[in-house]
């Protein structure tokens, strides 16, 4: 699946078809992620490509959750492409990575998402079976 | 095309999804009928059948699968490619090589059965194209792929799908689901036992049921019967083998260690190949050649040397840590005696007349108003650099303190002994003191005394006058107040006489007191 991946995209760990974890760094120079390198950690689902990966933002000591008003502070990603209705089986680990890259670098605005205390409080739910609205259609 | 090798395949349990349209009686029905019992008695072993094939006689399912050979079709997206199939002829979804390609009419393509599955989750009226997200109608816009590009996939080169089991066939992909189905020897098919539910290689079919344990002769391992032979041609640790560069016969335990250490047409490099020599050639060859190579021989006495160099490095570096850990220590004194100054410590410069630097003296003269020629003595020579190193400071520094102590217990000395001094005048003044009052309190003691007595005189002589009168009067208190009534019976005095009296009365009262 892997060959020579873009630039800013590092595979860290595929062991198994469970878990991967890839960080992503933001190539161009855009103010709110200089310098800073993110970790994704894709979860596949037995029906991989057919469903989509859960897709997640991890936070360690050394990698932190992008500020986006898509992405709440627990790294969940709101994203139509990693929902059931927008995922197409001919994505794959690769091409997510770009969009989410793609998805950051236009960004500019430093924020989280509206009601983001509320939820990272409360949600309870795996990032598959919450609902997102698909409002902003300028990312 | 296939090329039949004696070694029996390990078990090849495959997940299988038997489809029953892939069934293959190679035998008629009869043969197999007839031949189970008989084949036991060959293949199994003398008295009981094996514990496997009872348990497996047990399970409901057994009857199921009666004397049918149940093969299952090879998979094209598990076939394992001879060379990286061209990435336009790779499904999107599935990332093989197209299996039943169809074409969408936006000209993309994917396996039938990965567009099947793409498209189940959708509901019937919304298929779209996964790449593109072309509206899709499934009765008009799926169509066949071109000609050329299904010829294309069937000249893939692929290998057996039996190559892990020891088929070494390899052709063109149109061909393996034929080879798979009808020629391969390694082909997993059901056991001919009837009760027997495990696979066996095709081409040990006709040796009967071999699932049972025996443990092999020379390792005691235990395995299955049909895993034996395999075992014991390449696995076994216990069995001789000869070893493929000399031909010494050998167990197969020991091969490894032959090689790297005694094979004689093992290729090594020369000992001194780690100073240099290119030398490499067959170890025999090698041999020879170290006897004259200059290298070789001076090879141990480098090594030896590098060893040396190592250990001394070893060494070295606790010690390094040891000096560092010292020189911290250092610094921090040094800091903590020039907290102004504490980030050029080797260079220490205070000036004791600064006002801003008032601190380090503080410090060691204390109290600073009672010593301040003191404390400007010893600050004066810390206040000329440059020293020659930083221990040679500090040993100055040492004196200088040493020294300033020496003064400061010289002074106190001093200061005790004025203290001494003072106590001892303040202490014989308060002497003297007390015994001129002691004298004074004794002269009026006498006082008392000569007054008390020439009262006591008087009453004795005015009591003698008076018993001649008042016989009667015994108590004293009556006395008491005889004593008034003949004092004021006295003849001639006044009444302004009698208040001395009384008053003498009462004094008297007051002496016993005292």
């Amino acid at each position: 699946m892997q060959g020579k991946l873009p630039d800013g995209i590092t595979l860290i760990q595929a062991d198994n078809y469970e878990t991967w974890l890839v960080d992503v760094k933001v190539i161009d120079p855009n103010p709110i992620y200089q310098n800073e390198t993110y970790r994704l950690k894709f979860t596949f689902s037995g029906q991989y490509p057919i469903e989509p990966p859960e897709v997640t933002f991890v936070r360690d000591a050394t990698h932190p959750i992008p500020y986006h008003p898509h992405i709440y502070s627990n790294g969940i990603i709101c994203l139509d492409l990693l929902d059931r209705q927008g995922w197409s089986p001919v994505h794959n680990v690769e091409s997510v990575c770009v969009s989410l890259q793609s998805m950051l670098t236009s960004n500019t605005k430093k924020e989280r998402p509206e009601g983001d205390d509320n939820f990272v409080r409360y949600n309870t739910q795996r990032p598959r079976d919450i609902n997102f609205m698909f409002h902003d259609d300028t990312v | 095309m296939s090329a039949p090798s004696p070694i029996p395949p390990p078990n090849d349990r495959r997940n299988s999804r038997a489809s029953s349209s892939a069934s293959l009686p190679l035998q008629t029905p009869d043969d197999v009928a007839a031949e189970p019992g008989e084949l036991r008695m060959v293949g199994g072993p003398p008295n009981s059948p094996s514990p496997l094939a009872l348990r497996v006689s047990n399970s409901p399912s057994s009857k199921r699968r009666r004397s049918r050979i149940v093969k299952v079709p090879p998979e094209f997206q598990a076939l394992e490619y001879v060379s990286t199939p061209d990435s336009n002829l790779v499904c999107l979804i599935c990332h093989a090589p197209f299996d039943k390609p169809v074409q969408l009419p936006c000209e993309h393509y994917f396996c039938h059965d990965c567009l099947e599955h793409a498209w189940a989750p959708q509901s019937a009226g919304r298929k779209t194209c996964p790449t593109c997200r072309l509206k899709i109608e499934i009765d008009r816009d799926v169509k066949p792929v071109p000609k050329i590009v299904e010829s294309m996939l069937d000249e893939l080169v692929v290998r057996c799908s039996n190559s892990k089991a020891g088929c070494d066939w390899v052709d063109h992909r149109v061909n393996v689901h034929d080879h798979v189905m009808l020629y391969c020897e390694y082909t997993p098919v059901e056991c001919p036992v009837s009760d027997c539910r495990l696979h066996i290689a095709q081409k040990d079919y006709h040796k009967g049921c071999l699932h049972y344990t025996v443990s092999c002769e020379d390792c005691h391992a235990s395995l299955m019967r049909k895993d034996l032979e395999e075992h014991q041609r390449g696995i076994c640790a216990n069995r001789l083998t000869s070893c493929t560069l000399c031909d010494a016969e050998l167990l197969r335990l020991d091969l490894r260690a032959h090689v790297s250490n005694d094979c004689p047409r093992h290729v090594i490099s020369c000992q001194g190949a780690t100073i240099g020599c290119k030398y490499r050639q067959e170890r025999s060859d090698v041999l020879l050649h170290e006897t004259t190579c200059a290298m070789a021989t001076m090879a141990p006495h480098f090594r030896e040397q590098q060893a040396r160099i190592e250990r001394n490095e070893a060494r070295m570096e606790p010690l390094a840590r040891k000096v560092g850990i010292l020189e911290d220590g250092l610094s921090n004194i040094t800091s903590m005696l020039y907290p102004a100054n504490s980030n050029d410590a080797s260079f220490p410069v205070t000036d004791p007349l600064d006002p801003n630097d008032t601190e380090p003296t503080t410090d060691f003269s204390l109290p600073p108003a009672s010593f301040p020629p003191v404390a400007q003595g010893t600050e004066s020579p810390q206040a000329q650099p440059p020293f020659d190193s930083q221990v040679h400071h500090l040993l100055t520094l040492h004196d200088s303190l040493r020294e300033e102590v020496s003064r400061i217990t010289n002074a106190m000395t001093e200061l005790e002994g004025r203290a001494n001094m003072m106590v001892f005048n303040e202490s014989t003044r308060a002497k003297e003191d007390m015994l001129r009052t002691n004298t004074a309190i004794n002269s009026m003691r006498m006082q008392l005394h000569w007054l008390m007595s020439s009262h006591l005189h008087n009453r004795t002589n005015s009591a003698g006058s008076s018993s001649a009168r008042t016989t009667g009067n015994t108590s004293a208190t009556a006395g008491g107040s005889n004593v008034t009534q003949s004092a004021s019976a006295r003849p001639g005095p006044s009444g302004a006489l009698q208040m001395p009296f009384r008053r003498l009365s009462d004094s008297t009262r007051q002496d016993t007191k005292l």
